[in-house]
């Protein structure tokens, strides 16, 4: 039975990674879960310089799902190079950088500084990001802002190439497109939807930055949908997430057209939650006489 | 840190709106320190999906049993007023920073609000049973007698003890913080630690900083991973430069007061 994978490339040991902002730099749960057993490590966002982040209450818990506003707290790129990406390699996994800058020269830099260090299986180019004044998600929303961005760091970086996309668009599958247009070699999707919450209470909004980003079970059809739409219509391979509990809600994404998943709120929830995803695939592999797990990928779409 | 699955022992209503829970955990139970907390899952479900941070308030060795107290406040402490015994939860502890305590004996003082109690309770023990044994004041405020909850849990503990209401229901009417200059023009104290609201904790922390006492807070703020990888539940704390975010599930929930942004923190409150 072979759960492994490829991205563009990258190859995976298991399609299932923890997601960008749930699994700090890995640290956080070193002891509590056997982490080398992960498909692999999207890191918290990187910027060039460090950022304090929001104001809280930076959380809030909704139906099945939770918002946030962390706003890119970070230690920024000297210390993720000195301190983190190097404890990051000790567990033997392959790490994805999410790289975020409020300009288009942000980003460049960050990808041509990262391109230079060891240990790095691919950037995960953060376009989708809705907390932040700028930069983020404004990339993220118009299909020539996209190509444009995607177009510089890919001229920057020989690094695997991963664009995160965002939901709060009209149609999807143009971003999609224009990320790879720009020379995006995959796709991660989806970021949070925007969303806000209001303390009846106190007559204002719940988080400190008023809006934030809704993730958890309770977007997981949107996301279902979206990658859907994107395998469609573009040819690169797809990491689907938003609100993976388990291995059935790993496996709606990969029959939808995903080669990887990625578990993001779950961690909160168990912090077991993506080993309990892939013990359950390799189970229902087993189960359904399924050789490898790139067979299911688009099953849906073909009728299986 | 564990992740353990503990067994619901005993459930019991202590006050109106508030609750003591058991827990059969011996693991957690032998780690835990005064001001840890424990992460607990409420429900197997999605509603709620997020788990509930509580302070431990006891811990029973030879028992192999740890307790919580808590107030109902929303969704997932309805749901765990409810909980019948023989129930199973998950639980990850202990978590946090603990109270630091003084290596020689000393007096110290515990200024407790509310369920804010359940750290000093654990605390105060402690205390009393170091090789240098610490002489403890405590001081409990709450808006009613009601609120008092598990007031004898702390006096019992403390070698001074002085509650107060807002109402004038049990103890002297008034704020808890009312007490604070009497216990400090008194003299004697050497350390103070505090849990309760924010703003209690505030006028503690400004009093304990004017007359150069070192004080330890315990505090809360929404939570999601509990571990430090989310970054979600920070507070303010003053530094040279920006501002600058501390974790509370990771750096905290115990904080040394001069090190919390208190204009930061009460500048929201009603």
């Amino acid at each position: 039975m072979d759960l492994s994978v490829e991205i563009a490339g990258l190859h995976l040991a298991n399609p299932v990674l923890v997601a960008s902002g749930t699994c700090g730099f890995g640290e956080e749960y070193a002891g509590r879960v056997d982490i080398s057993r992960l498909g692999g490590i999207c890191t918290k966002a990187i910027t060039l310089h460090p950022r304090a982040g929001n104001p809280p209450p930076r959380i809030c818990e909704t139906p099945a799902g939770m918002l946030n506003a962390i706003g890119w707290q970070n230690p920024g790129l000297e210390v993720f190079l000195a301190e983190k990406l190097p404890a990051l390699r000790a567990y033997g996994v392959p790490i994805i950088v999410n790289v975020a800058g409020e300009t288009l020269e942000e980003y460049v830099e960050l990808a041509a500084r990262l391109n230079d260090a060891d240990g790095i299986a691919a950037l995960e180019l953060n376009i989708s990001c809705p907390n932040v004044e700028c930069g983020g998600m404004q990339f993220g929303l118009a299909p020539d802002l996209t190509r444009e961005l995607v177009a510089a760091v890919r001229q920057a970086t020989d690094q695997v190439l991963i664009t995160k996309l965002s939901p709060n668009v009209t149609d999807i599958t143009a971003l999609a497109q224009a990320a790879v247009d720009g020379g995006s070699d995959a796709l991660s999707l989806i970021n949070t939807l925007v969303g806000m919450s209001i303390d009846i209470q106190r007559r204002r909004p719940v988080l400190g930055n008023i809006t934030g980003g809704l993730s958890g079970p309770a977007i997981r059809p949107v996301a279902v949908r979206m990658t859907w739409q994107v395998a469609e219509a573009v040819e690169v391979p797809i990491i689907g997430m938003g609100g993976i509990i388990t291995y059935e809600d790993a496996l709606e994404f990969i029959m939808a057209g995903a080669s990887a998943v990625a578990v993001g709120t779950g961690n909160f929830v168990e912090p077991t939650t993506a080993v309990h995803v892939i013990d359950g695939l390799r189970e229902y592999c087993i189960q359904h006489q399924i050789a490898k797990i790139t067979d299911l990928v688009g099953a849906a779409r073909t009728g299986g | 840190m564990l992740s353990t699955s503990a067994e619901l022992a005993h459930r019991e209503q202590v006050a109106p709106e508030h609750y003591l829970l058991t827990f059969d955990c011996p693991p957690i139970a032998e780690q835990a320190q005064p001001g840890q907390f424990v992460h607990l899952r409420v429900s197997e479900g999605l509603e709620p999906l997020l788990r509930r941070p509580f302070s431990i308030m006891n811990v029973n060795i030879p028992a192999g049993s740890l307790q919580l107290l808590f107030r109902v406040v929303g969704r997932g402490t309805q749901i765990l007023a409810q909980a019948a015994p023989g129930t199973w939860f998950d639980l990850l502890g202990p978590l946090g920073q603990p109270f630091p305590v003084p290596a020689t004996t000393q007096e110290v003082l515990l200024v407790a609000g509310g369920v804010g109690v359940a750290p000093l309770i654990f605390l105060a023990e402690a205390l009393r049973e170091l090789p240098a044994p610490c002489y403890v004041r405590g001081l409990f405020g709450a808006r009613t007698e009601d609120d008092l909850a598990c007031w004898l849990e702390l006096s019992t503990r403390c070698d001074e003890f002085t509650a107060a209401t807002e109402d004038g229901s049990a103890g002297q009417k008034g704020l808890v913080t009312d007490l604070l200059d009497e216990q400090f023009d008194r003299g004697g104290v050497e350390r103070v630690y505090a849990c309760g609201p924010v703003a209690m904790l505030a006028e503690v922390a400004r009093q304990c900083e004017r007359r150069q006492i070192a004080c330890w807070v315990s505090l809360e703020q929404r939570m999601a991973c509990g571990v430090g990888a989310c970054l979600g539940c920070v507070i303010p704390v003053r530094g040279p430069g920006d501002t600058r975010y501390l974790r509370v599930c990771q750096d905290g929930p115990v904080f040394p007061a001069a090190q919390v942004d208190w204009e930061a923190m009460t500048a929201d409150l009603d």
